[in-house]
């Protein structure tokens, strides 16, 4: 039992090197590519959106870096991973191995950045970090991220338009999640409907973690996206349990 | 898949076990959607693959497996892999099963060949120990030493297949499944490897073939199956072939 284990995961992380040494093995700068984006995207948004009335709070850049790290890692993983099984057919098709494996390694793959990430939040927070609830917040990521990357990949193999449907919804999701505006701009009945959307409230905690000011208070309203990630999650595990026997029948 | 381990084999050490496995595929026109589906625009035609196959092998046996295109060898092969999953019907598989259908499953060409190595290895179900294990045997075998640290993209496809022939056969499976292409590379490297073949055959491993080479199989099986449109036309002795041989020349 401990034996297949150390086997699933030595080849799980035998997959996310792959992933990591593949993508960066021959760019030049490798790994600054790997924070180029959210940062970018930071200063780019920062710049514009702060001169919006309502939409700057205090710490603007940094409130705003800490929205797109946690989502750029949501959208990154989910995004690829949606089209992943069809994109290894030619794996699937030839070796019985565990097919969840891929999917996981793409995230723990993105799992550094989002670290590495946040190691350059730190020095703008002189050191101060709240290590349990960062904690909290990866895990809760990392979980509802996996879960929903499981569901959508695994019905990807029969219907091949899950993958349009996936790329169509990310843009929206984007915006119904207070990355680049804070949550108290919108009317109270807004604000009420962003519970139902987990995204919100894995910011928010990445916010809470790093100290910054953040008065959206999500103590009672914790019960709704919490539930929700866990059906996510075991419906996710549920199609992929059911759907992976026949991955290759559908190849 | 009804797979389980049988420490109580009441017959003589089964290694392969098939009770009355069906397996059909959907046929597919083009790809399949969930707006197809929903709208009742997928073609709903099956293709039966198997129909009902029993049959048992035991350890040690030497099996070739004959019938013309679609009659369903290589479905069998893949349903002793592990790597489709029946209908219907029970299936068990004793110890571990490579098959040289697998060569080259998940080679990175961004990697070196050392890595290639690790992650294909992994990918055919080594342990990471077994692998380190076997690892000099492995690159000599595949007379690769010189471009062992080389990325794959600079092998050429004859070297990428040598590289991961002698993975496979390193692998030190209970039960060998061949496809079509028992030989790859120059003609030093495919007597190296029909050598190594032979001596997987002396060792007592219980191995299946499926191939059209009529003449390799009656010197190397004990045992052959004929296949037709998804059954069993005859089971026997190498006397099979002839039979077979004489039924094609009347069509």
């Amino acid at each position: 039992m401990v034996k297949q284990w150390q086997n699933w995961l030595d080849f799980t992380l035998a997959l996310t090197s792959r992933e990591i040494k593949g993508r960066y093995k021959h760019a030049a700068l490798g790994f600054l590519w790997i924070v180029a984006n959210p940062l970018l995207q930071m200063l780019v948004i920062g710049l514009v959106f702060q001169f919006i009335p309502g939409f700057r709070t205090e710490n603007y850049f940094l409130y705003l870096f800490l929205g797109l790290l946690p989502w750029s890692f949501f959208t990154t993983s989910f995004s690829k991973a949606t089209p992943l099984f069809v994109y290894e057919r030619y794996l699937i098709k030839k070796a019985a191995f565990p097919r969840e494996s891929l999917v996981i390694s793409l995230i723990l793959s993105n799992l550094l950045h989002l670290s590495i990430g946040l190691l350059l939040v730190l020095p703008f927070t002189g050191f101060s970090v709240n290590a349990v609830l960062l904690a909290a917040a990866v895990s809760w990521l990392f979980f509802f991220t996996a879960g929903i990357s499981l569901l959508f990949s695994s019905l990807n193999v029969k219907f091949r338009d899950v993958d349009f449907f996936t790329k169509a919804l990310l843009p929206l999701w984007f915006y119904t999640t207070p990355i680049i505006y804070s949550p108290e701009i919108l009317p109270h009945q807004l604000q009420q409907l962003l519970v139902l959307n987990p995204m919100t409230l894995i910011i928010q905690l990445f916010r809470a973690a790093f100290g910054v000011p953040e008065t959206f208070s999500f103590g009672q309203s914790l019960l709704i996206p919490l539930s929700l990630t866990l059906v996510v999650v075991v419906l996710g595990l549920l199609v992929f349990k059911k759907e992976e026997q026949y991955f290759d029948d559908w190849m | 898949m009804k797979k389980k381990s049988v420490s109580q084999s009441t017959n003589r050490q089964a290694a392969i076990q098939f009770q009355n496995v069906a397996k059909s595929y959907t046929l597919k026109h083009q790809k399949p959607t969930l707006v197809g589906t929903l709208f009742g625009l997928e073609s709903r035609e099956r293709f039966q693959a198997l129909r009902g196959i029993s049959l048992t092998i035991s350890q040690g046996e030497k099996v070739g497996i004959i019938g013309p295109n679609g009659s369903g060898k290589t479905t069998l092969l893949k349903i002793a892999a592990g790597i489709a999953t029946p209908d219907s019907g029970k299936v068990v598989v004793k110890g571990k099963v490579v098959s040289l259908i697998e060569l080259e499953a998940g080679f990175h060409p961004e990697l070196t060949g050392e890595e290639n190595i690790f992650l294909n290895g992994l990918i055919i179900g080594m342990a990471k120990e077994e692998i380190e294990q076997n690892f000099t045997q492995i690159v000599q075998f595949s007379g690769l030493k010189k471009f062992i640290d080389s990325p794959l993209y600079t092998y050429s496809s004859g070297m990428s297949l040598r590289l991961g022939f002698s993975i496979a056969v390193h692998s030190n499976p209970d039960i060998l499944l061949l496809d079509e292409a028992i030989a790859v590379g120059d003609q030093e490297f495919r007597e190296k490897s029909l050598k190594k073949i032979n001596s997987f055959f002396k060792q007592g491993k219980t191995i299946v073939s499926v191939s059209h080479w009529l003449d390799y199989l009656k010197n190397n099986c004990t045992r052959i199956i004929w296949l037709e449109q998804g059954k069993v036309v005859e089971d026997g002795g190498i006397e099979v072939i002839e039979l077979y041989k004489k039924d094609s020349e009347k069509a």
